[in-house]
């Protein structure tokens, strides 16, 4: 099969199974064949992944396949169809691979649903897969941006899988509401960059200020799906839908588009300094600030939705330093353990019943297996040397190096400090330590659950040695050297779970936590957000409900109070007296004579 | 005998009908009067026949007297039935329409 009906199948298989389930009811309603039916649509978009990957190692060439989109007038707008190169192949490996390990995972971690909403959570996986993909190959940004938005809204959706939860169905509109605000730069950068070369590429070649400008709008897009500072403050809400939907959607894939989008406009970002110069900052700061959040946080999802609020932060940065390869990397490394570990915290939460690390402790000899992955998942994340994060991490951190840039790079630095000592805190407090009440009762998994979990594990130990391989395919200078930077990373990550065991492992607290609670639990972004929303959206809003309410309506009110009394004081002509009917009958010939005769 | 003295008598038996019409109240009474009104009408079409030459006049007036009889016929039909009614045929009676 050539590569480009292997990319389609993949792209469409999963839409095939939201369509059916979709439209065959009885499938959705009992819940476990929609199961089946998700799950037969990933595994035929993660074989013919392969098949693509397979023909990559084989050497198979670049292949754009496109028909046009939007004609008129005899040349098309755009274009719809799939681009299959060095980024697009490794990316659908990596969303699909995850993608049906969650689904995997969901089959059981879900099992307790009723069946419609077990269904319906399958449904929704299904869709989500098919927008992901469509994202993944999509040849133009245009194509991406419908994409885009359709995983936003199966974002939103399964957010508020537990609608009937305020919290759940609050999150989901407070994330639908805050990718859709920074979605607004997406739509504005493409009308800027079409008005301006009359295309949707990201080959293109604007001059300088439109690229600027194109460029500044789309990372407004990026801060927006990736969760940057200040816009971040959805994700964490997210943790609100179940699990394995986080792992996907919020720590592995969606969040991640963001920085897919940037490594795919990457030509267009290299025309623009000024915007890689603010994405530098604004990913240091979310790294760092993310990373701090962290460290305080009581509830396991959310300690993970701030590291990867951190660790996007991260690619953001490297991103900005104009390295994409190096942010792909780490997205992709990212993708494999920051799953895992929602995974592992999901088959932990399963066992517990309760999110809250207080609950947790002592699991390690309840929970072998979940504990060996979530430890694989945290040194991983931590950047260990060996472990997939740690090669990732120290590429984004070599391309800081120089340059100049030694302030992001030395916090980034302390960022990793910080990101060992979170993850060795959650880590202790979870599996080691004393049990409490809820977790002596736990007990480990069955084999649905803790597969999906050493399936993850291969990719997050070993991923880390495809970087030469992944380099050649997007053709990008790939060096493993022995400098500065993974000298002082691996150090830092050592450290920092020297410092968590030493602190934590007496029970103690992080220095600053005060601090840090505090301004976690006061959260100036989000009440900024919502003075924002309170003085500027609804002062708009109560302005237009004014000139609604009193002149556009008052306007038709008007219309028809003319109307009624109009025709109460023409009644009145109407007596009834045939005298009164004659008399006008006259005076209206009379009138119309006199008309006659004056003109 | 010329057309203005025709005209003038015609104007001023339409007068006498206008009058008529608008200060009885006798159904009866008006109904003449609204005979009156169309008689000076054919007046005048008659006058203008026989002045003006033309047969066609005189024809109008003869379909218009043909009409005449008929309205009549019909406004006496309305009035006996107001009488009925009412057993007046004061015209002031027949206000229902209002309401």
């Amino acid at each position: 099969m050539s590569p480009s009906n292997l990319a389609i199948i993949a792209t469409l298989a999963p839409a095939v199974a939201a369509l059916l389930l979709l439209i065959v009811a009885p499938l959705r309603h009992k819940g476990a064949p929609a199961a089946w039916v998700t799950l037969l649509g990933s595994l035929v978009s993660l074989g013919s992944a392969i098949m693509l990957l397979v023909g990559r190692l084989g050497g198979a060439a670049d292949v754009r396949v496109t028909t046009p989109w939007i004609q008129e007038a005899g040349h098309s707008m755009a274009e719809i169809g799939v681009l299959i190169d060095g980024v697009s192949v490794p990316m659908l490996i990596i969303v699909c691979l995850v993608a049906l390990c969650v689904q995997l995972f969901s089959v059981a971690y879900m099992h307790d649903e009723p069946p419609r909403a077990y269904g319906r959570y399958f449904t929704l996986h299904a869709m989500f897969l098919f927008s992901m993909n469509i994202v993944v190959v999509s040849p133009n940004l245009l194509q991406l941006f419908a994409g885009w938005e359709l995983v936003g809204l199966t974002s939103y959706l399964l957010i508020g899988f537990y609608f009937a939860k305020p919290s759940a169905a609050q999150a989901a509109v407070k994330a639908f509401w805050m990718t859709k605000l920074a979605d607004m730069g997406f739509l504005f950068g493409l009308l800027v960059l079409f008005v301006a070369t009359g295309s949707f590429e990201w080959t293109s070649t604007p001059s300088t200020q439109v690229a600027t400008w194109v460029t500044a709008l789309l990372f407004v897009a990026v801060i927006g799906k990736s969760a940057q500072f200040p816009l971040h403050i959805w994700l964490p809400d997210a943790m609100e839908g179940p699990t394995p939907v986080s792992a996907l959607l919020h720590a592995a894939t969606m969040v991640a588009a963001g920085v897919f989008l940037v490594v795919r406009a990457d030509p267009l970002f290299a025309q623009a300094p000024a915007t890689r110069e603010v994405m530098l900052w604004v990913g240091t700061t979310t790294a760092v600030f993310a990373a701090g959040l962290a460290l305080v946080q009581k509830d396991i999802k959310k300690v993970l939705a701030f590291s990867t609020a951190s660790q996007l932060g991260y690619m953001v940065a490297a991103l900005g330093a104009g390295q994409a390869f190096a942010g792909f990397f780490h997205l992709g490394t990212h993708a494999f353990f920051k799953a895992l570990l929602f995974l592992a915290a999901g088959s932990v939460i399963h066992a517990v019943h309760s999110n809250s690390l207080e609950d947790m402790g002592g699991l390690r000899k309840k929970m072998p297996l979940t504990t060996a992955a979530f430890v694989i998942g945290a040194l991983s994340l931590a950047g260990v040397p060996g472990f997939a994060g740690f090669f990732s991490k120290d590429l984004v951190l070599s391309s800081l190096e120089g340059k100049g840039n030694w302030i992001p790079w030395t916090l980034l630095m302390g960022s990793a400090f910080l990101t060992a000592f979170y993850m060795g805190r959650v880590v202790i407090k979870a599996f080691w330590g004393n049990e409490s009440e809820k977790s002596s009762h736990a007990h480990e998994s069955g084999i649905a659950m803790t597969g999906p979990l050493m399936v993850l594990a291969i990719p997050s130990l070993a991923s880390g040695f495809l970087g030469g391989w992944l380099a050649s395919q997007v053709k990008a200078e790939y060096h493993v050297h022995l400098g500065l930077t993974p000298i002082v990373a691996s150090s830092m990550a050592i450290l920092g779970i020297v410092a968590a065991i030493v602190v934590f492992g007496r029970g103690g607290k992080a220095p600053f936590t005060g601090v840090l609670e505090k301004l976690d639990t006061f959260s100036l972004v989000d009440r900024t957000w919502a003075g924002g929303y309170r003085i500027g959206l609804l002062g708009i809003a109560s302005v237009a409900g004014w000139v609604d309410r009193y002149l556009i309506d008052g306007l038709m009110n008007f219309t028809g109070w003319a109307t009624l009394e109009g025709g109460a004081s023409a009644r009145k002509l109407q007596t009834g007296m045939v005298r009164d009917y004659a008399l006008m009958v006259v005076v209206g010939v009379v009138v119309l004579v006199l008309i006659g005769v004056l003109r | 005998m010329t057309l203005t003295s025709c005209l003038i008598l015609a104007g001023a038996v339409m007068a006498i009908g206008i009058y008529g019409l608008v200060t009885r109240k006798q159904a009866v009474a008006m109904l003449l009067s609204v005979e009156l009104m169309a008689n000076a009408a054919n007046m005048v079409f008659a006058a203008y026949g026989h002045f003006r030459g033309g047969p066609s006049a005189q024809v109008f007036v003869l379909f218009a007297l043909a009409i005449t009889v008929a309205e009549v016929a019909v406004g006496l039909a309305l009035v006996m039935l107001l009488y009925r009614r009412h057993g007046d045929t004061t015209v002031d009676l027949a206000s229902e329409a209002r309401q």
